[in-house]
């Protein structure tokens, strides 16, 4: 501990040249050490792939054979390539879908699992959880059977109701709402957890405060919690930005590769795998995956700046 | 301090040993699982790995090959989630890929890179083994230019109709399956067996075809040529393939089609309700059918398939060139797919043989139970003995995913089937310039 201080101390004081950093490095070699480890795992299956994917959509390759550089041709067939804009309108569809119910729902839970008067609370903490640790390809089996077009069990509660079936797999709307309820169920409980963990560091005098000041259990959620909750919501919207983008499983294991009727349930993830893996198309799969990132980097800002604004 | 830098420095050196033996493995447990002594010492015992998929050869035969080859260890790894994928990365790698592996029916894909692979030509595949098996099944793993072979045939997939007797009967349509393929010899006389079929049973809301994706499946597995011309050339545009598509949009357009996808849940349940009366499949089609509808056991017979004979699926052996040992390798799948093993595999686990010899053994003729006891690989044999060789190519599945897409935007979002066809060369045509 004291290492680090003194550590901190002298790099403050010293920076500026690159040649006096490598000499901090030097000086402090025994933490760089310590962390090292995350840096040699991160160079060798994140950045590494992260740069030969960059490299590779240059390039035309069928995975095995000789690459043929093709300069910006796979970026000028992307922007052309109707289905890739689909995919990005199916994944922006299925993400405001899925998020909004997802962290609606993931707070009211924390805030309940936080109450005072909650019996068995560790019970439902485990319970919330179990889904994000359930294996997702058998999560989608099970949805798949719910959501099944003539057999399945909605339906057959929606016509035992008198109700007309709904073509679930079929149509462009129900399609990405299926999708998107198995992503509500997989990743509620999991946000519920990161809020329970940001619930427990407000302090409790202020609810104390707020109780002897008369204020109801609604009022108390929206003047005490929200407000001081906002970090973490920033964090599980940026976070759940990030994962939505990369919807993969779950529409690959409902509808399959081609991303079902009309590619109505293609996400670009699902896009990418699809051109690189079934078909062989390495490079473009990498332009693929860099237009992925240009989107998910838009995304984030634009939910950083919504986030941000109310406190600046 | 220097206790300190010392212990980081042996962590850092654990970490990256680690990282290195995920990928060095292989090489380091040579002759591990054999058992003690043959390690180490002249090395006069070869370990050969081999990767295949669940069900795709029998477990027992795998174990035999350490007893019929002493000098040979071999490691059996059955590889889970997406084969092609892990198979493609390791040879694109230039190490950790097996001696032998086992290739499905996209082993075309691996055509332009044929030099991944040994030839076994060189090792007089042609001279001492072609006469043995089926010359259709032969030749999809033949490039083109008839000089390289990339891997020997494993198992088949002759096609055949499958149709509910029970249900037939009701409707009055031939029930004997030698009755069924004199009746329903063409698709024309299909669909009429069809529309009879479904106005018969009306109030069963019975359908006469499971999807029209399958019709076209089959419709263009019955051709002598698909997608592609042996040079490579896209030739999906032309009479043969229109042809396999109008027979699926007509089913549509008479409402002969139950719309429910294959490989689903949803498929399961209406063969097992018995909402479907008929479809053409493969033989392996026989476990999928006896798995998703026990309820009804003893109702199913097959007969040759209207339109013609066809083949679906089926897998093959090859040795890849990072092999030390491709001679050993040869011997080991020439021994597994011998004619005799592929008569027992076939008993074992239902995988229907490229060997034409042992079809007069009398094991391959049996009655099965949940067929009403009919002997049907009696009728899985013709088909086999009749398959066009059709050359699939390796971008054959560019073709068939954008026909299949279109396909089931047609069935399920009533999509005009002209513009579909336009749409779906359009699509091919497109990607194809990639």
């Amino acid at each position: 501990m004291s290492n680090l201080e003194l550590a901190t101390g002298r790099g403050r004081k010293q920076t500026g040249k690159y040649g006096s950093l490598w000499r901090e490095i030097y000086r402090n070699k025994v933490i760089y050490l310590f962390i090292s480890p995350f840096y040699i795992l991160f160079a060798i299956f994140g950045l590494f792939p992260i740069l030969f994917s960059f490299y590779l959509a240059f390039q035309k390759w069928d995975g095995i054979g000789e690459m043929q550089f093709v300069g910006l041709d796979q970026f000028r067939y992307l922007i052309t390539d109707t289905v890739f804009w689909k995919a990005i309108w199916n994944t922006l569809e299925i993400w405001i879908y899925s998020t909004i119910p997802m962290l609606f729902f993931a707070l009211v839970i924390a805030f309940l699992l936080n109450s005072a008067f909650l019996r068995y609370r560790n019970l439902y903490r485990i319970a919330y959880f179990l889904p994000n640790v359930t294996s997702i390809v058998a999560v989608a089996i099970i949805f798949g059977t719910l959501f099944g077009n003539t057999y399945g069990f909605l339906n057959f509660i929606l016509t035992s109701f008198g109700l007309e079936p709904i073509e679930w797999l079929n149509s462009r709307f129900w399609l990405k709402i299926a999708i998107a309820s198995m992503i509500v169920w997989r990743w509620t409980g999991y946000n519920a957890i990161i809020y329970l963990a940001g619930l427990q560091s407000i302090p409790t005098v202020l609810y104390e405060a707020a109780r002897i000041d008369g204020a109801s259990t609604v009022q108390t959620f929206f003047r005490i919690t929200i407000p001081l909750l906002r970090p973490v919501i920033l964090f599980t919207v940026i976070t759940s930005t990030i994962g939505g983008m990369q919807i993969f499983t779950e529409p690959q294991i409902l509808v399959g590769n081609g991303g079902g009727p009309n590619a109505e349930g293609m996400t670009i993830v699902l896009y990418l795998y699809q051109q690189a893996f079934t078909k062989n198309l390495f490079g473009y799969g990498s332009a693929v995956a860099w237009g992925l990132f240009v989107v998910i980097a838009v995304f984030s800002f634009i939910n950083w700046k919504i986030v941000q604004r109310p406190e600046s | 301090m220097t206790r300190k830098i010392f212990f980081s420095w042996a962590l850092i050196f654990c970490l990256l040993v680690t990282v290195v033996g995920c990928g060095g493995q292989q090489a380091a447990d040579t002759g591990g699982s054999g058992g003690g002594g043959d390690a180490g010492s002249g090395g006069e015992k070869i370990t050969l790995t081999l990767w295949y998929w669940n069900r795709s050869i029998d477990d027992n035969l795998l174990k035999e090959v350490n007893k019929q080859f002493p000098n040979i260890n071999l490691k059996a790894e059955k590889i889970g989630g997406d084969f092609k994928a892990k198979l493609t990365t390791s040879l694109a790698a230039g190490s950790g890929a097996p001696d032998i592996v086992g290739l499905n029916d996209w082993v075309a894909e691996f055509f332009p890179n044929k030099d991944q692979f040994v030839n076994l030509f060189e090792y007089g595949a042609d001279k001492e083994l072609k006469s043995q098996y089926l010359e259709w099944k032969w030749n999809q793993a033949v490039t083109p230019d008839g000089n390289y072979m990339i891997a020997l045939p494993m198992d088949t997939g002759p096609t055949a109709l499958f149709y509910r007797e029970d249900l037939f009967r009701e409707a009055g349509l031939p029930t004997e399956p030698e009755e069924v393929s004199a009746q329903i010899k063409t698709w024309e006389d299909y669909f009429e067996a069809g529309q009879k079929l479904q106005s018969a049973l009306a109030d069963k809301k019975v359908f006469m075809f499971d999807n029209i994706n399958t019709v076209f499946t089959q419709a263009t597995h019955q051709n002598d040529k698909i997608y592609f011309d042996n040079s490579d050339n896209f030739i999906g545009d032309q009479e043969h393939i229109k042809q396999a598509w109008d027979r699926a949009v007509k089913v549509h357009q008479l409402g002969l089609s139950a719309k429910i996808g294959g490989w689903t849940p949803e498929w399961n349940a209406a063969m097992n309700n018995g909402k479907v009366a008929s479809f053409i499949g493969a033989v392996w089609m026989k476990q999928i059918l006896m798995e998703a509808a026990p309820d009804t056991k003893g109702k199913w017979r097959i007969a040759r398939a209207p339109g013609g004979d066809g083949n679906n699926g089926g897998s093959f052996i090859g040795i890849t060139k990072q092999s030390k040992h491709p001679k050993e390798a040869y011997e080991v799948i020439k021994w597994l797919m011998s004619p005799e093993h592929q008569l027992n595999s076939l008993v074992t686990m239902n995988l229907f043989p490229s060997t034409p010899s042992v079809f007069s053994d009398s094991k391959v003729v049996q009655a099965e139970e949940f067929f009403g006891n009919q002997k049907m690989n009696e009728i899985f044999m013709k088909s086999a003995e009749n398959v066009k060789p059709a050359y699939r190519g390796p971008k054959f599945s560019i073709a068939n995913s954008a026909f299949q897409d279109e396909l089931t935007n047609i069935e399920k979002q009533n999509k005009d089937p002209e513009k579909a066809w336009n749409d779906a060369l359009n699509k091919i045509k497109k990607e194809l310039t990639r």
